[in-house]
C-alpha cells in the first residue's frame, strides 16, 4: 500500500473489470452495511431484556424483544447472503474473464515467448496466481468492508452505551491490527523462506530422480540422501520457526481479547455496582467488544491477501503487456488464393545470436516438389518456420507469389501452408478431431480420404472404435509412427497451396512411407510442396533437391545430378543403400 | 497448488480407512509423547477457557448483582491468571503440534527418498519423474496437515464440546434441553452443507484438472493451433470449460452464501429461546444473572468447533488419498529386495568379464540380447558396435544391473553377477552416458559428486588430465564455477570433457563408456580423443564406440547385430572379413573420419 502511484498502474488490468462490475460492487456494499447494522443492534437489544428482567417486567414484554431480535438476525442473513452472492459471486466472473483474457493472449504470443517461459511457470500464472487476485478482490474485498463498517457501528454503540468504557477497551484495541500486521509479516517473510526451501527441496529430488542412472553408477544413493536429509531437515526447522510465530500469534490475540474483556468486566462492573450502568448495559457492551475482535483479526490476514495479490498481479500482467512478436503488417495485408511461387533471396536469420541461415536464395515455382536434406542442425526446419512466419523474417527476403512474406495477412498465409511438423503433437481428442484440427469442419468421407492418403486408414479401422478413439493419456497410446501419418493428414485436409512435410515420415517404417508417396503424389498435382527427410528415398522423386549444411545449400539439383556430382548428397544416398544392405544380413 | 498437480486424478475416496489409518500412525509412535503432551495441554486449556465464562458468572452474581464490592477485584485478578495459564498452555499445544508434523512428514518424506534410490529401475520407466515426485512433495504436505492439524485437534474439539455440555447441564438442565433442541437444526444444516460443498467441491476439482489439461496441452502444442489458425476455436473450447468451471463457482459461492447466514439465524434463534426462557427461569428463582450472561456465552462457543469438525473431515479425506499413494510406492519392492550376496569382497579386482549365452528381454519375450557370449580380458579394451536398435545400450545396463538378465550367466572375476550386492558391483565400475547428466551445483560437485574424499586437488586434477583446464583460465569461479541447469551455459564437448573427469577421479577398475553421437567440431574432436584415451589408459574397457578412433585401438571389437554378437575380432580382421563390420564401417566410422580423404580408406 506504500506505492500508492505504482499499484494504480498495476492494478490496470483488473480495473475495466471492477468498473464492468461496478454495480455488484455497490450493491455488495449496501448489503455489508446493512448486514453490519442489524447484527450490531442484536446487542443492544440484549441489553435492553436484561434491563427489563432486572426491572421484572412481563415475560410478553420479553417476548415481544426477543422476537424483534429473531426477526432482525433473518433479515440481517439476508443481507449476509447478498454480500457473499454479489462480491464473491463477482470475484469469480473476474477470475473467469481475466484467465480468458490471459489465455487470449497466449495464443497469440509467438514461438519465441515459449522458448524463453516454460510452459510450467505459464500455468502456474494462469492458475495459482489468478486464484491469488480473485482472492485479493473477492474475500479481500468483503473483509476489509466489513471490518471497516462494523468497527464503526459497533464503535459507536459502544461510545452510546459507555464513552468512559470504551475509551478502556476500544483504546488498547488499536494495538489489534498493529500487531497482527506485525506477525503477519513476519509470518509472510517466513512463508517465503519455506516455498524457497521448498522449492529447492523439490527441485533436488527432481534431478536425482531423473539423474537416477547416474546416482545408481556412481552408487550416491547413501550421499544423496543425507544430502536430502539435511535439505528436509532445513525445510523442517524452517517450518518450526514459523510455527513458533505462529504460535504465539493466535494465543496471544485471544489472550489480548481476554484481557480487554476483563478490562470491560473489571471497569464495567465496578460501574454496574457503583450504579453507573445497567448490568444490561454491561452485557451489550462484552458483545460488542467480541463482535469486533474477529474483524480486526482479518484485517491483518487481509492485508495479506492484498500483499499476495499484487505480486500475483504483477506477474500476471508481464504477459499481459508482452507483445505479440509477429503481427500483421499495417491495416491492409494481403490476401487472396496463393498459387505457391516462393522466392527466398539472401536469406540470413539468427536466433538468440546464433546464426542458423547463412543466406539461401532459391526459386520453387508453383506446382514444384522441393526436398531438403542435410544434417541435424543445418538449418532445413528453421527455414520452414520462416515460411510461416513463426518467427520474425527480415524484409525483402521472402516473397510469396512476388509479396513480401511480411505483408501477407498472417491468417491467409498460415491457412494456405499446410504444416506436417518433425515431432507431431497431437491432442487427446479423437482421432477424427486431430485430422479435422485445421479445418474445424469436414466430412466423414474427407476424413477418411485423407487417412487414407496418409495411409493411416488401415491402422484406425483396427481400432475398435476407430475415428472416435481417443488418442493420447486418456485413450490409446499411437506409436510415433502412426501420429506422424496423422499429422500428415491433418496437413493434407486443409487443402493448401503450399505442401510442408518436416520429416514427417522418420518414423515411418520404410514400406508405409513407400506407400505414402505413391499415395500423396495426386494429392501434390497443382501444389507446391517442400518435403525434408533423412531419407533418400521420400526425396529423390522431387523436382529439386537441395542439401544443406550449416546454413547453407551447399548442393541442388535433381537426384540424378547430385549423386552424379558425387559429393555429400552421393555419400548419403551410398551410405543409406549400405544401410539396406545391413538389414538384410 | 503446483502444477505437478494438475496431472494427478483427485479421487477422492473414502474420508477413513482403518486399514491406512492403523499404518499411519506407525509413524506417530516414535513421539507418542509429543501427542500426550499436546493432547493434555489441549484438553487442560479446554477447561480454562470454560472456567474463565464461570469466573465471569461468579463475578455478576456474588458480586455485580449483589453489590458486593469487596473481592471483585479478586476474581478480575483471577481471570487474569487463567487467561495468562490459557496462553502459555495454548502456545505450547501449538508448538508440539507443529514440531509433531513436521518430524513425522520429515520421516516419511525421507522414508520414500531412500525408497527412490533403491527401485529397480524399470519402476522409473513406468512412472514419470512428475509423479513420483508428487509424492516425495505434495503428498507428503498432505499428511503433515493430518498430523498438525488433524489428529490432536480432533481429540481437542470433542473435549470442547464434551465440556460445553457438562457446563451448560450443570447451570441448568432445563435451560440446557432448549438449546438442544436448536443443536438438531444445526447439524442438520451442516451436515447439508457439507454434503453440497463436497459435492461442487469434487466437481471444481475436476473441472479445474480438465481446464489445466486443457491449456498445458494447448500450450505445448501452441505452434500447431497457430500454424493452423486456430486460435478462434481453441479460444471458443477454453472457454466452454471456463464458463462450466465458473459456474461450478458460483454453485460453491451459493452454498457458503446460504449456510453461513443460516448458522447465524440458527444461532440467533437460540439466544433468543435462552433470553426468553432464561428469564422466566430467573423470576421464578431458578437462574442467576451470571447464569445466563454464562450460558449466553458457553452457547456462541457451541458452533466453533462443530464447523471444525466439518473442515477436518477435508483434510482426513485427503489425507487418505495420499497415503495411499505413498504406501503404494513404499510396498513397490526395492532392487536390493531380489539381491542376495553370497559372495564375501575380495580385495584387488582383476577386471575380467565374461559373458556367456546371455538372454534379456525388458519384457515377456522381446529378446533385446539373445545368446550373447563373449570375454573381456583384463586390461582389455573392448568396443562394442553396431546399429541403433543392437542392444549395446542394453548390455550395459545388464553389467551394472540396471535390470537382471533371464538366461545365461554373468561373470566378474569369475564370480557370478547375480551373487553380487549392486552396491560391490557397481564400485568397480565408472560409466560415462551418451547424454552427460550434470547436477546443479558448481563444476566440482560435479566431478566429485557427493564424494567429499575427493579432494578439490584431486578434482583440479581430473579436469586438467581431460584438457578442461584452459576452459577453466576463462571461468572466474574455478572449480567453483556455477553449472547452471543441466548446464546450460556449457558447450557439448565441455559436457563430455567433464563427463569424463568424473569418472577419472572415481578411478575405476574398469570404464563402461558410451560414447556421444553428437557431431562436434574439430578442435573439440580432438580434445576428446586425447581425454579419451588418458581415460582409458591402464584400463579394462567397454566402449559403445561412435569414433573411429576409438574402435581402432580397441583389443577387440564385438558386433552386435538385432540382439546378437555376429562378428569378433579386431579392426583390421573383421574389415577383411567384409561382412556387417565392414558395411558398419562403411556406413558410419568412414565419414566421420575427417582427417582422412574418402579416397585414403578402404573402398568396397
Amino acid at each position: 500500500m506504500t506505492t500508492g502511484e505504482k499499484s494504480k498502474g498495476r492494478f490496470g488490468t483488473i480495473t475495466k473489470y471492477l468498473r464492468k462490475y461496478r454495480l455488484y460492487i455497490i450493491l455488495g456494499a449496501a448489503s455489508v452495511i446493512c448486514t453490519n447494522a442489524l447484527m450490531l443492534v442484536t446487542p443492544y437489544i440484549t441489553k435492553l431484556v436484561f434491563d427489563l428482567l432486572e426491572k421484572r417486567a412481563p415475560t410478553g414484554e420479553i417476548l415481544g424483544y426477543v422476537a424483534i431480535a429473531f426477526s432482525l438476525a433473518v433479515v440481517a442473513g439476508v443481507f449476509r447472503f447478498m454480500m457473499r452472492r454479489t462480491i464473491i459471486w463477482m470475484s469469480r466472473h473476474i477470475e473467469y474473464e481475466l484467465r480468458r483474457e490471459l489465455f487470449d493472449h497466449l495464443l497469440a504470443l509467438s514461438p519465441s515467448f515459449y522458448h524463453d517461459n516454460r510452459t510450467g511457470d505459464i500455468m502456474t500464472r494462469a492458475t495459482s496466481d489468478i486464484e491469488a487476485v480473485r482472492m485479493m478482490i473477492g474475500p479481500g474485498i468483503m473483509h476489509i468492508a466489513n471490518t471497516a463498517i462494523s468497527s464503526v457501528i459497533a464503535i459507536s454503540f459502544m461510545v452510546y452505551l459507555s464513552p468512559k468504557l470504551t475509551l478502556y477497551a476500544v483504546a488498547p484495541l488499536i494495538l489489534f491490527p498493529i500487531a497482527v500486521n506485525r506477525l503477519g509479516n513476519k509470518v509472510h517473510k517466513a512463508y517465503v523462506k519455506i516455498q524457497e526451501s521448498f522449492s529447492s527441496l523439490t527441485a533436488f529430488a527432481q534431478e536425482n530422480l531423473a539423474g537416477v542412472r547416474v546416482v545408481r553408477a556412481y552408487r550416491q544413493e547413501e550421499a544423496e540422501s543425507s544430502a536430502f536429509d539435511a535439505m528436509s531437515r532445513h525445510y523442517w526447522s524452517l517450518n518450526l520457526e514459523m510455527a513458533r510465530v505462529q504460535a504465539v500469534f493466535i494465543p496471544t490475540l485471544g489472550f489480548l481479547a481476554s484481557l480487554l474483556t476483563l478490562v470491560v468486566f473489571y471497569f464495567g462492573g465496578r460501574d454496574v455496582l457503583a450504579g453507573n450502568i445497567t448490568l444490561g448495559t454491561m452485557v451489550a457492551f462484552m458483545a460488542y467488544l467480541a463482535m469486533l475482535f474477529w474483524p480486526l483479526f482479518a484485517l491483518g490476514w487481509v492485508v495479506s491477501l492484498y500483499q499476495r495479490g499484487m505480486a500475483s498481479l504483477e506477474r500476471i500482467n508481464s504477459i499481459l503487456h508482452t507483445t505479440p512478436l509477429i503481427q500483421n503488417n499495417g491495416d491492409s495485408p494481403h490476401e487472396g488464393r496463393m498459387k505457391g511461387d516462393i522466392q527466398v533471396r539472401n536469406l540470413r536469420f539468427a536466433y538468440n545470436e546464433r546464426p542458423i541461415l547463412d543466406g539461401i536464395s532459391v526459386h520453387i515455382k508453383p506446382g514444384q516438389t522441393v526436398g531438403l536434406v542435410g544434417p541435424t542442425g543445418s538449418g532445413k526446419t528453421t527455414l520452414i518456420s520462416l515460411l510461416t512466419r513463426l518467427y520474425p523474417v527480415p524484409r525483402g527476403t521472402i516473397f510469396i507469389d512476388s509479396v513480401d512474406i511480411n505483408d501477407w495477412s498472417l491468417g491467409s498465409l498460415r491457412s494456405q501452408i499446410g504444416v506436417a511438423p518433425q515431432e507431431p503433437f497431437l491432442f487427446s481428442d479423437t482421432i477424427a478431431a486431430n485430422i479435422r484440427f485445421g479445418k474445424g469442419m469436414g466430412g466423414d468421407e474427407d476424413i477418411r480420404e485423407v487417412a487414407s492418403v496418409a495411409a493411416l486408414s488401415k491402422d484406425v479401422d483396427s481400432f475398435p472404435r476407430g475415428y472416435d478413439t481417443i488418442v493420447g493419456e486418456r485413450g490409446i497410446t499411437l506409436s510415433g509412427g502412426q501420429k506422424q501419418r496423422a499429422a500428415i493428414a491433418r496437413a493434407v485436409l486443409t487443402d493448401p497451396a503450399i505442401l510442408i512435410l518436416d520429416d514427417a515420415t522418420s518414423s515411418v517404417d520404410t514400406e508405409t512411407e513407400h506407400e505414402i508417396s505413391e499415395r500423396i503424389k495426386h494429392v501434390l498435382a497443382g501444389r507446391t510442396a517442400i518435403v525434408i527427410s533423412h531419407r533418400i528415398s521420400s526425396v529423390k522423386d522431387a523436382d529439386m533437391i537441395l542439401y544443406l549444411e550449416e546454413g547453407r545449400i551447399v548442393e541442388s539439383g535433381s537426384h540424378d545430378d547430385l549423386v552424379a556430382l558425387g559429393g555429400r548428397y552421393a555419400d548419403l544416398h551410398r551410405s543409406q543403400l549400405l544401410e539396406l544392405e545391413l538389414e538384410k544380413l | 497448488m503446483s502444477t505437478a498437480q494438475h496431472h494427478e486424478d483427485e479421487a477422492l475416496g473414502k474420508a477413513y480407512d482403518s486399514r491406512l489409518m492403523r499404518r499411519l500412525l506407525k509413524y506417530v509412535r516414535p513421539y507418542k509423547w509429543i501427542v500426550v503432551a499436546a493432547t493434555a495441554l489441549l484438553i487442560a486449556g479446554a477447561f480454562l477457557q470454560i472456567s474463565l465464562t464461570f469466573l465471569t458468572q461468579i463475578g455478576i452474581d456474588t458480586y455485580i448483582t449483589k453489590g458486593k464490592e469487596q473481592g471483585f477485584g479478586l476474581i478480575a485478578l483471577a481471570f487474569l491468571g487463567v487467561a495468562i495459564l490459557r496462553l502459555t498452555f495454548s502456545y505450547g499445544e501449538n508448538l508440539l503440534t507443529a514440531l509433531l508434523g513436521q518430524k513425522v512428514q520429515h520421516d516419511i518424506r525421507m522414508q520414500i527418498f531412500r525408497k527412490m534410490q533403491s527401485l529397480p529401475l524399470s519402476y522409473y520407466d513406468k512412472n514419470p519423474v512428475g509423479r513420483m515426485l508428487t509424492r516425495v512433495t505434495n503428498d507428503v504436505n498432505v499428511l503433515n496437515e493430518l498430523f498438525s492439524a488433524g489428529v490432536v485437534t480432533i481429540i481437542g474439539d470433542l473435549v470442547m464440546l464434551l465440556l460445553i455440555v457438562c457446563a451448560l447441564l450443570y447451570y441448568s438442565w432445563q435451560l440446557a434441553l432448549v438449546t438442544f433442541i436448536v443443536l438438531p437444526l444445526l447439524i442438520i444444516a451442516t451436515a447439508l452443507f457439507r454434503k453440497k460443498v463436497r459435492e461442487t467441491y469434487r466437481d471444481i476439482r475436476t473441472k479445474l484438472a480438465r481446464l489445466n489439461a486443457f491449456m498445458q496441452e494447448h500450450l505445448t502444442g501452441i505452434t500447431l493451433v497457430q500454424l493452423f489458425r486456430q486460435e478462434k476455436r481453441t479460444h471458443d473450447r477454453f472457454n466452454d470449460i471456463n464458463q462450466s468451471l465458473r459456474d461450478s463457482n458460483f454453485r460453491s459461492v451459493y452454498y457458503y452464501a446460504i449456510f453461513f447466514p443460516a448458522a447465524e439465524i440458527i444461532g440467533a434463534l437460540s439466544i433468543g429461546l435462552l433470553l426468553y426462557y432464561g428469564g422466566g427461569q430467573i423470576y421464578a428463582g431458578h437462574l442467576t444473572f451470571g447464569e445466563l450472561v454464562a450460558f449466553i456465552h458457553l452457547v456462541e462457543r457451541f458452533y466453533g468447533p462443530i464447523r471444525d469438525l466439518a473442515e477436518k473431515y477435508n483434510v482426513l479425506q485427503s489425507a487418505m488419498a495420499s497415503s495411499e499413494r505413498v504406501f503404494e510406492l513404499l510396498d513397490t519392492p526395492s532392487e536390493k529386495a531380489q539381491i542376495i550376496e553370497t559372495v564375501a569382497r575380495h580385495e584387488k579386482f582383476s577386471g575380467k568379464i565374461e559373458l556367456e549365452h546371455v538372454w534379456f528381454a525388458y519384457n515377456g519375450d522381446n529378446w533385446v540380447l539373445r545368446d550373447v557370449s563373449f570375454t573381456v580380458e583384463p586390461g582389455q579394451k573392448v568396443a562394442i558396435v553396431g546399429a541403433t536398435g543392437a542392444g549395446k545400450s542394453s548390455l550395459i545396463s545388464l553389467l551394472y544391473r540396471f535390470y537382471d538378465y533371464q538366461k545365461g550367466l554373468i561373470k566378474l572375476d569369475g564370480v557370478d553377477l547375480k551373487s553380487l550386492s549392486t552396491e560391490k558391483i557397481r564400485s568397480h565400475f565408472a560409466l560415462v552416458l551418451q547424454d552427460v547428466y550434470l547436477f546443479s551445483g558448481d563444476l566440482a560437485s560435479n566431478v566429485r559428486l557427493r564424494r567429499s574424499d575427493i579432494s578439490d586437488a584431486a578434482v583440479s586434477n581430473a579436469l586438467e588430465r581431460v584438457g578442461f583446464d584452459r576452459f577453466l583460465l576463462n571461468m572466474p569461479g574455478g572449480i567453483s564455477t556455477i553449472v547452471k541447469e543441466r548446464g546450460a551455459t556449457l558447450s557439448t564437448g565441455q559436457k563430455q570433457l567433464l563427463s569424463f573427469a568424473r569418472a577419472l577421479a572415481f578411478n575405476p577398475d574398469i570404464l563402461i563408456l558410451d560414447e556421444a553421437t553428437s557431431s562436434v567440431d574439430s578442435e573439440t574432436e580432438t580434445m576428446i580423443q586425447k581425454a579419451l584415451d588418458t581415460l582409458l589408459e591402464k584400463r579394462t574397457a567397454i566402449v559403445i564406440a561412435h569414433r573411429l578412433s576409438t574402435i581402432e585401438k580397441a583389443d577387440k571389437i564385438v558386433v552386435l547385430h538385432h540382439g546378437q554378437v555376429r562378428e569378433i575380432g579386431t579392426h583390421s580382421e573383421l574389415l577383411e572379413k567384409k561382412g556387417i563390420y565392414h558395411t558398419l564401417y562403411l556406413m558410419q566410422y568412414r565419414k566421420q573420419a575427417p582427417a582422412r580423404t574418402v579416397s585414403e580408406s578402404i573402398a568396397p
